[in-house]
């Protein structure tokens, strides 16, 4: 549909200026009569080979010449009424009269005699008087070839001239101008004319100071119309002679006085007055110089001045004119050895003020930004070239700034370099964590400056720095990638979960409990802003789906995930959104020993308690859980007997939802298919009356609490059931809370919330820890215990989980039971990592050592073992691809 | 931000004069907050006016609204693709996101499929951020905004509005409520369908759309959708319609179209739906904007430069 534009119609057009040049050409008798001499088409053009200029009338039936008359400039023309002109030509002592059909092409031609008139008595006089400067003359004769006619009748016979330029043919200028735009032929045959009048502009010019030192504003109003006439035109030509500093300035100046502002502009002014070129280092170049300048007016003529009045050609011409222009001046620059060794010299060195390093970085800054001008290969080399000049030093510099803007600027300059080649970034980095024990390396700074809060903005930018970075997929060079993956998960992730940890509302210790959101709730006061932890749980999320493995080794050594899930406390919806989707993230991965793990601590459980909380409304939260929730029961039957068994009497609230009744049916559809395959009647038997009773007796109990069904049924089996599935809960459950049900106790909440104890400052968190657990956690020697010995059954346990189909469901649970608290208990409430890594940074080695083998047997075991859960490679892959949402990165 | 501050970027924004990236920032995190509190089928109440695409051609939105009525006196419903095309995505988009924000009662956004990271890097939303603020961080915020915008509305439960049109995947309206809508839109699925479809007389049940995303959809498709929703008929947008609006299938499905003389060069009228109390329908078209009223305030270059 974009091709549906109104197309300019040649033909008719044509017609248009034959009928309005019609003419009847009269001569006066001697007898006093006027005799019709005959009808033809009446133009003003050059006489061929000379450069004079006539009004020459063509006979419209055979194309005989009815008239040819050169123009003088003497006072003899006279027009009559609307359509007559006449004169008395001193040469031949005829008096000629022209009829026209239209008055518009009688007022045209007579507005091109008089304009002739007048510039042939301004070639005598101003030329030569006022007198142009010499160089700029001979500088225009050595540009343009002399004058001939031929490319002029070439190109089109009826095609309108332009008579010189001067106060009385403005009008007839513009209007020829404003015309000509009506088709290509005509605007390419005006353009020509101009370009040829090599005094077209140095009279515009001269006309626009007259007129602005007389103050006429009707003809600044013209001479502004022209000037926008000509603009758009679009011809590279002629922005080469308007751009030029001959007359840059002054073409600024004639803009200054737009009809349709209800002021004169100011810009003239603002480029001199306001403008200030700075030069960090100075440029010896003069032509760069001129470059620089005449690039800065032709932007602010294209952005300021006439924003609204360009077309998108012309718009299109002006902006390669100064990517043009861009290009020249960064690879002069850039050529320049000493200019490009004085800047790195001077930024690096010690006795140069923090002013001039700050100018020299924003230089930097604008230096990268006009490079995008150059060809891509050029933007590599230069790249490659400044980072052996040490950018990437200066760039750690200015990353530890306070200034706001220098910072912005760094980061800027660091999305120029990754977007050209992450490699080279990411090589420095592994280099220098390699070869350096400072604390400040860039990495670091990275992360540090996505938790920084700067006021505004920048902590998107970070984020992205840190994406690319770490964008494994995206390079076929990966060994620097993992490199810097390596590093940031060894060093930095911790961090930044414990950001989020920090800045969640807390739960107290001993008494774990349901906390509604945003009630009643206690954010540390080193709490991060929102925003920060939003981005956290994104890179979180990327990494998940980036660098699965590397994440998974850290989530399962410790509790950086209920440290994440703490988000589900925060009062913005917007941060409990983010870590829902952080569990489908993991979810999503599909990965046995991921799975494991939410099961086994009881993952879900801050995901379902903000669902339940949210109650009926119909937010992002709803959806997003619904969503978990589908895809778990369509991908996953561990968490589908995990989610329905620990939250069904929550869930049957919201029975009437389609998705949470098809989750119920899938719980049903394993029960029974496990059912078949037991070969024991009896376990069988237990099976059917649990699977009957199951909702009804969840139901049951969750409605002691509530009076919303009074159906209470109770039957032997049921009680049974219901016995068995609490009790599965609390197992569940158990570590984390050892004096209350968990989820059941609502209207404890509140009262519990305002018990919790403030959090303690200034205390270390596993010193904190270990204070508020003592009391009621009796497991609290197990915690501070070698991890090691308890590692063996966490992973054992995980595993057992994860491949745990219903036949194994009741072992498996018991053997949760069993090795549970010690690891678990570690697990909840946060903070157990820091203790680790205090305590025992040797036992964490190896249990990195024992993951990783466990991880490699991961694959094998997936694709042999013929267990329903185990997803075959080609899922695994599908649903890293679907639930990939992450943003693109920005190139 | 308070009330007056927020009232103040409106009237700015009414000059087409942008906010700056603090503000942007700003206004974004509070939109979310209120964003993330609506539904993916959001409920809006009659009477309401619904508008079709837009496209960043701010001045024809301000017709549009001269034609409507000013939010908050008019109820608005406004059915995505405010971005992209037009010259003045980043002020069509922040005046629609600050009147949210200040009356998110009064004006429902819906996403449209130029709502999106990789439509915007295509079609002009991307480099027109870059261009106004010299950095992309004004088009991530905004971006990020997108993935909260709701996907559809339902007015008095007769009127499903919906950018696109209908997916395979989705025939009870309820079936909405279980998409994860924070999300970049996926080139597959119910969501990407909501937001690409196009009905077609000529297509029997679902066909292949030409735009690579989404479904064509017939005639029979709608009229079991509406029956099995027990809804009147179904209005969305996303398609150039030269009369501003079109009915289809027997006013089963109706089309609203907003942004006159589409990419300023297309000819077309554009047209608002109006519903009063009673649902009753009455249209409203408008032109273009003169180009005279088209007042751009220009955004000075920084008066520093180094280069």
């Amino acid at each position: 549909m974009g091709e549906q534009g109104p197309r300019r119609r040649a033909g008719p057009d044509e017609e248009l200026n034959k009928s309005m040049h019609r003419v009847k050409v009269y001569r006066l008798t001697d007898d006093g009569k006027w005799d019709d001499q005959g009808t033809g088409h009446a133009t003003i053009d050059y006489i061929q080979g000379s450069r004079e200029i006539a009004l020459t009338v063509v006979d419209e039936d055979d194309s005989d010449t009815l008239l040819l008359h050169n123009i003088t400039s003497d006072d003899i023309y006279r027009k009559q009424e609307e359509t007559i002109i006449s004169w008395r030509d001193p040469e031949k002592a005829l008096e000629l009269a022209l009829s026209f059909q239209e008055a518009a092409g009688c007022s045209y031609i007579w507005e091109s005699v008089c304009s002739i008139q007048q510039n042939l008595q301004f070639n005598v006089l101003d030329v030569h008087q006022a007198g142009l400067p010499p160089a700029f003359e001979s500088l225009e004769a050595s540009r343009n070839p002399p004058f001939h006619d031929e490319s002029l009748s070439s190109i089109n016979r009826e095609s309108k001239k332009l008579p010189p330029l001067d106060l009385s043919s403005l009008s007839s200028i513009l209007k020829t101008i404003l015309e000509c735009s009506m088709t290509e032929r005509m605007r390419v045959s005006v353009t020509e004319s101009i370009l040829q009048d090599h005094y077209f502009f140095p009279k515009l010019v001269n006309l626009f100071r007259t007129c602005e030192s007389s103050g006429n504003m009707d003809a600044l109003h013209m001479i502004f119309r022209l000037v926008k006439g000509i603009i758009l035109l679009n011809s590279s030509a002629i922005f080469d002679k308007i751009f030029s500093d001959d007359f840059i300035l002054e073409i600024i100046g004639v803009l200054e006085y737009d009809p349709e502002a209800r002021n004169v502009q100011t810009h003239r002014a603002f480029l001199k007055e306001h403008v200030v070129f700075k030069e960090a280092i100075p440029i010896k170049n003069a032509s760069v110089v001129s470059k620089i300048h005449q690039t800065y007016r032709i932007c602010y003529i294209k952005d300021v001045i006439l924003v609204k009045v360009l077309d998108d050609a012309t718009m299109a011409s002006i902006t390669t004119i100064i990517h043009t222009n861009n290009a020249v001046i960064v690879c002069l620059l850039k050529d320049d050895a000493s200019f490009v060794k004085e800047l790195f010299a001077k930024m690096r060195s010690s006795n140069i003020s923090a002013e001039s390093k700050r100018e020299m970085v924003l230089f930097l800054h604008e230096f990268c930004t006009l490079s995008r001008s150059l060809q891509a290969v050029e933007q590599l080399r230069l790249c490659r070239d400044l980072a052996s000049e040490g950018v990437f030093d200066i760039m750690s510099d200015v990353l530890q700034s306070q200034d706001k803007v220098l910072i912005s600027a760094g980061t800027d300059i660091l999305v120029y370099f990754l977007n050209q080649d992450p490699n080279q970034l990411r090589s420095y980095i592994v280099c220098q964590e390699e070869n350096s024990q400072e604390s400040n390396s860039l990495l670091g700074l990275l992360v540090q400056g996505m938790v920084t809060d700067f006021g505004e903005g920048m902590h998107c930018e970070f984020l992205e720095i840190l994406k690319i970075l770490m964008d494994g997929f995206a390079t076929n060079t990966a060994t620097y990638c993992r490199g810097v993956i390596e590093v940031f998960h060894e060093k930095h992730l911790d961090k930044l979960i414990d950001v989020v940890a920090l800045s969640s509302p807390r739960k107290d210790i001993s008494q774990s409990t349901y906390s509604p959101v945003g009630v009643g709730t206690r954010v540390d006061e080193r709490s991060a802003k929102p925003e920060i932890l939003s981005n956290i749980c994104e890179l979180l999320c990327f990494c998940v789906v980036h660098h699965p493995y590397k994440i998974k080794v850290n989530f399962l050594r410790g509790n950086s995930m209920e440290k994440i899930l703490t988000l589900t406390r925060r009062r913005e919806r917007f941060l409990v959104v983010g870590a829902v989707r952080f569990m489908r993230t993991i979810i999503g991965r599909n990965d046995e020993l991921l799975v494991g793990h939410v099961i086994k601590f009881n993952l879900l459980k801050p995901i379902i308690e903000a669902f339940v909380e949210n109650g009926d409304r119909y937010n992002m939260l709803h959806s997003g859980v619904l969503e978990l929730l589908e895809y778990i029961q369509k991908e996953n039957k561990s968490l589908v007997i995990y989610v329905t068994e620990s939250f069904w009497y929550h869930l049957v609230r919201f029975e009437k939802l389609g998705s949470i009744q098809a989750f119920k049916l899938k719980y049903q559809q394993i029960m029974e298919s496990a059912e078949t395959m037991q070969s024991t009647s009896i376990i069988n038997m237990r099976r059917k009356t649990e699977e009957r009773g199951l909702d009804k007796g969840e139901e049951d109990y969750f409605n002691k609490g509530s009076d919303e069904d009074s159906a209470v049924r109770t039957t032997f089996a049921q009680k049974q059931s219901m016995n068995k599935l609490a009790k599965g809960n609390d197992i569940d459950q158990m570590p984390a809370r050892s004096t209350s049900g968990g989820l059941v106790d609502y209207d404890d909440d509140d009262d519990e919330g305002c018990h919790n104890p403030p959090p303690p400052k200034n205390v270390k968190a596993d010193e904190a820890l270990t204070v508020k657990r003592s009391p009621v956690d009796d497991n609290q020697t197990d915690w501070k215990s070698p991890k090691k010995p308890k590692l063996e059954p966490r992973i054992i346990c995980s595993k057992i989980v994860a491949v745990a189909n219903v036949k194994g469901r009741h072992s498996d649970l018991a053997d949760k039971q069993d090795s549970s608290p010690a690891s678990s208990t570690k697990s909840f409430d946060g903070n157990g990592d820091v203790g680790d890594e205090n305590i025992l940074p040797c036992a964490l080695e190896s249990l990195v050592e024992i993951l990783d083998s466990t991880h490699q047997n991961e694959d094998d075991c997936s694709t042999t073992t013929k267990d329903a859960e185990n997803l075959s490679p080609e899922m695994a892959v599908h649903t890293t691809k679907a639930t990939d949402s992450e943003p693109y990165s920005v190139r | 931000m308070g009330t007056s501050d927020l009232d103040r970027q409106i009237e700015q924004l009414k000059r087409c004069e942008p906010l700056t990236e603090a503000e942007v920032k700003a206004l974004c995190l509070k939109a979310m907050e209120i964003l993330v509190e609506e539904s993916n089928v959001q409920r809006v109440d009659a009477p309401v006016t619904i508008c079709g695409d837009i496209h960043g051609q701010f001045y024809d939105m301000k017709e549009l609204f001269k034609v409507g009525g000013d939010c908050p006196k008019t109820n608005y419903l406004f059915l995505g693709d405010f971005v992209d095309r037009g010259f003045y995505s980043v002020e069509t988009f922040l005046l629609l996101l600050a009147l949210k924000v200040r009356y998110p009662d009064r004006i429902t956004l819906i996403r449209g499929n130029h709502e999106s990271r990789q439509i915007t890097q295509v079609y002009g939303f991307y480099d027109e951020c870059l261009r106004k603020y010299g950095s992309v961080n004004v088009w991530r915020y905004c971006t990020d905004i997108f993935d909260y915008l709701s996907l559809s509305a339902l007015i008095e439960n007769k009127i499903f509005s919906v950018h696109g049109g209908l997916s395979p995947n989705i025939t009870t309206i309820d079936q909405i409520r279980v998409i994860d809508r924070k999300q970049e839109v996926p080139h597959d699925g119910a969501m990407c369908d909501l937001l690409w479809s196009d009905p077609e007389d000529a297509v029997d049940g679902w066909g292949l759309s030409p735009r690579g995303a989404g479904f064509l959809f017939g005639g029979n498709v709608v009229s079991s959708f509406n029956h099995t929703n027990n809804i009147d008929y179904i209005c969305r947008a996303h398609q150039l319609v030269m009369e501003g609006f079109k009915w289809m299938f027997n006013n089963k499905i109706i089309t609203v179209w907003s942004a006159p003389n589409y990419c300023y060069r297309c000819g077309n009228v554009a047209a608002i739906l109006e519903l009063d109390e009673n649902l009753n329908k009455q249209f409203r078209v408008f032109e273009a904007a003169p180009h005279e009223s088209r007042g751009v305030p220009a955004k000075r270059p920084a008066p520093d430069y180094f280069l």
